[in-house]
């Protein structure tokens, strides 16, 4: 049940005939009797709320910046029009900030026994699950003076994914990527190549890839073509711990990372190599295993949509056995995580020898362009002090990387908006030296 | 580097917000942030707190705003208002200066329309055609002073047996005023001069009088033998109030049309009497020349040695009765307390209206929304707190020097050794031959002026290797 503000101004002008024509009590008892018998008639007269029948259809999944269309279905079964005012509610980051109003609000007007559908957009501003809340519904009578209110609970989910925003890097990587692939075979021999075929043999060629028994087969020079090796392991593993709550520019430093990602997953599931998804911080968050080629990126993204960064301090003990135990083969593992000096000096350090006896090891990691700033910053004493704290920091950062270099670690150390290309460089790297 | 006061307690205070748990560590208090390890009192390396954890992560959200990471302050002040140029504020303000001159010239005009010639009219002190100054003069000279009241209450305090009570506008007055009066009339014994009473103060001031039409002729002849206006003869009596006694005890006057314009009353028991005066005319600068006006004016205030000249004023509406006030409530007609009582049952329905939502308010989790700049700048706050310059000095002269072996092609591993960055660097350079001994490896620069200046040279230096 509610008012409306049509009762509220004829109340007012209610004031009128009882100042001029009988002011007294009678006067007030007849205005608002009257007032309330109107009102009463208007809500017997308004359609019931409980009895309507809601159904929901639309979209269940979406990128992040793009907007879903949620439709609502609502029956009306009983014998009088709904007149109604809709509210379809979802959590507030469903929508831009400022237009959640405009936004879950609908008009309509229901005949008797019929049906309409109604569309809710959403234009998230979050990764993550939202969950439609109660759809509430205000039912107006012939006058507008006493409403029906009720809610109704329809449940519907919508996932938004990551953005995966670097995308636009793909086609040039796939160029590359096909250059090292068979369809331009390499001649140089490496660890992780296979034999692809044979050719003949022309000056320039490195002597050491002629196949002297092919070539006394067929009495002319031939060499043995390479190409790398498909169907490797490749293990992306994100650290959600509390280092990558931080935020650097706009997003959090997990969501670049989940970028860099993406990007790695796509061009590795084309260069026909087997990739997984683990994310960890004391204990695994999400994991994605043994998925076939198309299938790798939807379920990468559906995976990531959820995670959000845990702010307890990554467990690398757990984290290191855990990826021994999915990673039972020789692997490329990618470690998405921190440059930081203590928790990596701490934690990772000590544990790398178990990874890097079987596995390559490749550590990416999101650094701040506001620390790059900071360091630029001159002319007066605090913008010194600043500069200085941004050198010590990046200084710090060098050297741990440094470290891990010394492990035998990879390290890709980029700002979110270049970490995916380098990440997916580095991998070209790796792949084209057949060190997979 | 320059010890900080160990006594400053709030050096651990600069640090970002550090966790409420974390005890200001040690190093803090000496001020001397260390080198390789965060800032004492920072949250943790990557400017992510842990006690945010309940906060941050478990709290509802009741509002639509945004999770909205910190950005800097001001940003969008700083773009909202266009630059105020004088051209743009002249433009802006060009029209409500010329309503405001309007406006004046306006006010001015009609106030020197408006002011006319009812001006201290009967004002003993002005000299204006419609003052009295030239009777109060004449009366001074013949040794009666002339004191001015602007209340009743004045007026009736200085009323005596010595008194004339000159009241200049007795229709002016209200009824506590009239009733000050009435009783100055009655007690005081003297002299009381009503000019030109008409019928809303007769009832009250002489109640034995009432006015009877309208004197058509403006001077008048005396017609009666009352000393003053026989002596007067002639004067300027008419044009206003004709009046009527009641009984045959006072004297009447200047008649036109059979009734007196002037009627002198016995008041009282005490000797004083009453002098109703037809018109104020006689007592006007521009017509106290003019027939026996200034003989019948002199003679009717100078009968007592004191004139007292009742000039009624707004100061005494103030001397009102507060009894006699009224509420905004008790002007208005009865039914509208009832109108009132039903508008507030109509402001009760409209908060009613108002206050009933179209359904629940949705909550949702926030996430943590932390800079993962915020140690380093912790760091920076740190440096500049403890003044230290040695460090932020140290710090920049390595950087410089990484930055310079990698320029001039000696190795990482080498570049922190004089013998072997100086030569290298010292090569590239052309033009001038500045100290690079004491720029790259010298000594903690002794003022905060030259630590900016030092990493301005080293900047400069950088830049001339590069380009060279």
């Amino acid at each position: 049940m509610a008012l409306t503000g049509r009762a509220a101004l004829l109340a007012a002008l209610g004031s009128l005939p009882v100042g001029i024509l009988e002011p007294s009590w009678t006067g007030m008892l007849a205005v608002n009797g009257a007032l309330g018998l109107a009102c009463a008639v208007d809500y017997a007269l308004a359609a019931p709320v409980r009895s309507l029948i809601f159904t929901r259809s639309g979209d269940t999944s979406v990128r992040l910046g793009e907007p879903a269309e949620v439709h609502l279905t609502v029956a009306n079964p009983g014998a009088r029009p709904l007149r109604a005012r809709i509210r379809d509610a979802w959590p507030p980051s469903s929508w831009l900030p400022g237009t959640e109003t405009g936004a879950s609000r609908h008009t309509l007007a229901i005949p008797a026994g019929e049906r309409r559908r109604i569309t809710t957009r959403l234009l998230p501003t979050r990764r993550g699950d939202r969950r439609a809340d109660r759809v509430t519904v205000r039912s107006y009578g012939p006058l507008g003076l006493l409403t029906r209110q009720g809610t109704h609970t329809v449940p519907w989910t919508v996932r938004v994914l990551p953005p995966f925003t670097s995308r636009k890097h793909l086609p040039s990587r796939l160029a590359r990527l096909r250059e090292l692939d068979g369809r331009t075979s390499v001649l140089t021999r490496g660890e992780g190549t296979e034999f692809d075929s044979l050719r003949d043999y022309v000056p320039g060629d490195d002597t050491r890839s002629i196949d002297w028994r092919a070539t006394a087969r067929r009495h002319k020079v031939a060499v043995r073509t390479w190409r790398p090796e498909r169907d490797r392991h490749i293990l992306i593993c994100l650290d959600t711990g509390r280092t990558s709550a931080g935020r650097v520019g706009d997003a959090p430093r997990l969501d670049s990372a989940m970028d860099a990602a993406l990007l790695l997953a796509a061009l590795a599931s084309r260069a026909g190599d087997r990739v997984d998804l683990l994310a960890h911080d004391r204990r695994t968050r999400a994991q994605v295993q043994g998925r076939a080629a198309g299938d790798v990126l939807p379920a990468f993204v559906n995976a990531m949509a959820t995670l959000e960064p845990e702010l307890v301090e990554t467990d690398a003990r757990s984290l290191v056995s855990t990826i021994l135990r999915n990673a039972p083969r020789r692997s490329l593992v990618v470690l998405l995580t921190g440059l930081d000096a203590a928790p990596t000096e701490e934690g990772l350090l000590p544990l790398l020898p178990l990874l890097t006896q079987r596995h390559t090891v490749l550590l990416a990691s999101v650094a701040d362009p506001r620390v790059e700033e900071m360091t630029r910053s001159r002319g007066t004493l605090d913008a010194v002090y600043e500069a200085a704290a941004g050198t010590q920091s990046q200084a710090s950062r060098r050297r741990t990387a440094d470290q891990l270099s010394r492990h035998g670690v990879h390290v890709v150390d980029a700002t979110p908006d270049t970490l995916a290309p380098a990440l997916a460089d580095a991998y070209l790297s790796l792949k084209s030296a057949g060190r997979l | 580097m320059t010890a900080p006061d160990p006594s400053t307690p709030d050096t651990a205070a600069d640090a970002p917000r550090p966790a409420p748990h974390t005890p200001a560590p040690p190093g803090a208090r000496h001020g001397a942030p260390p080198a390789d390890t965060p800032p004492p009192g920072a949250p943790g390396p990557d400017g992510v707190r842990a006690p945010s954890a309940a906060a941050g992560n478990g709290l509802p959200r009741t509002s639509p705003g945004d999770p909205a990471p910190r950005t800097a302050p001001g940003a969008a002040t700083r773009t909202a208002a266009p630059a105020a140029t004088p051209a743009a504020l002249w433009r802006r303000g060009r029209g409500f200066l010329i309503c405001l001159g309007i406006l004046l010239v306006a006010a001015v005009t009609l106030a020197a329309l408006a002011s006319g010639s009812r001006h201290g009219r009967l004002d003993p002190r002005s000299a204006d055609p419609d003052g009295s100054r030239a009777v109060a003069e004449l009366l001074q000279a013949r040794g009666v002073t002339t004191r001015v009241v602007t209340t009743a209450r004045e007026a009736a305090a200085a009323a005596g047996p010595d008194t004339t009570l000159l009241v200049t506008n007795p229709d002016l007055l209200g009824e506590s005023q009239l009733r000050a009066i009435r009783s100055a009339i009655d007690l005081s014994g003297g002299r009381t001069v009503l000019l030109a009473p008409g019928s809303p103060s007769l009832p009250d001031l002489a109640p034995a009088a009432r006015t009877k039409g309208t004197a058509l002729d403006q001077d008048l002849d005396p017609g009666c033998a009352l000393p003053a206006a026989v002596s007067a003869g002639r004067a300027g009596t008419g044009g206003e109030h004709r009046y009527t006694t009641d009984g045959a005890t006072g004297t009447a006057c200047y008649p036109s049309g059979g009734h007196p314009t002037l009627l002198v009353l016995p008041t009282g028991t005490t000797g004083g009497d009453t002098v109703l005066l037809g018109s104020e005319t006689i007592l006007l600068n521009r017509k106290l020349a003019s027939e026996g006006n200034a003989s019948l004016a002199l003679q009717l205030l100078g009968s007592r040695p004191d004139l007292v000249w009742y000039l009624p004023s707004l100061a005494d509406a103030q001397d009102e009765d507060p009894a006699q006030e009224q509420s905004f409530l008790d002007l208005l007609p009865h039914g509208w307390s009832w109108a009132f009582l039903q508008l507030f049952v109509a402001a009760a329905l409209a908060a009613l209206w108002r206050a009933r939502r179209l359904g629940p308010l949705v909550t949702e989790k926030l996430p943590v929304a932390i800079r993962a700049s915020e140690t380093t700048e912790g760091r920076a706050r740190l440096y500049r707190k403890a003044g230290a310059r040695d460090r932020a000095a140290t710090v920049l002269r390595a950087a410089a020097r990484e930055r310079l072996a990698a320029l001039v092609g000696v190795p990482p591993a080498q570049a922190h050794d004089p013998a072997a960055l100086l030569p290298a660097v010292s090569g590239r350079l052309t033009e001038r031959q500045q100290d690079l001994t004491a720029l790259l490896f010298g000594t903690t620069p002794a003022t905060d002026a030259a630590l900016v200046a030092l990493a301005d040279h080293l900047d400069a230096l950088e830049r001339e290797v590069r380009t060279s």
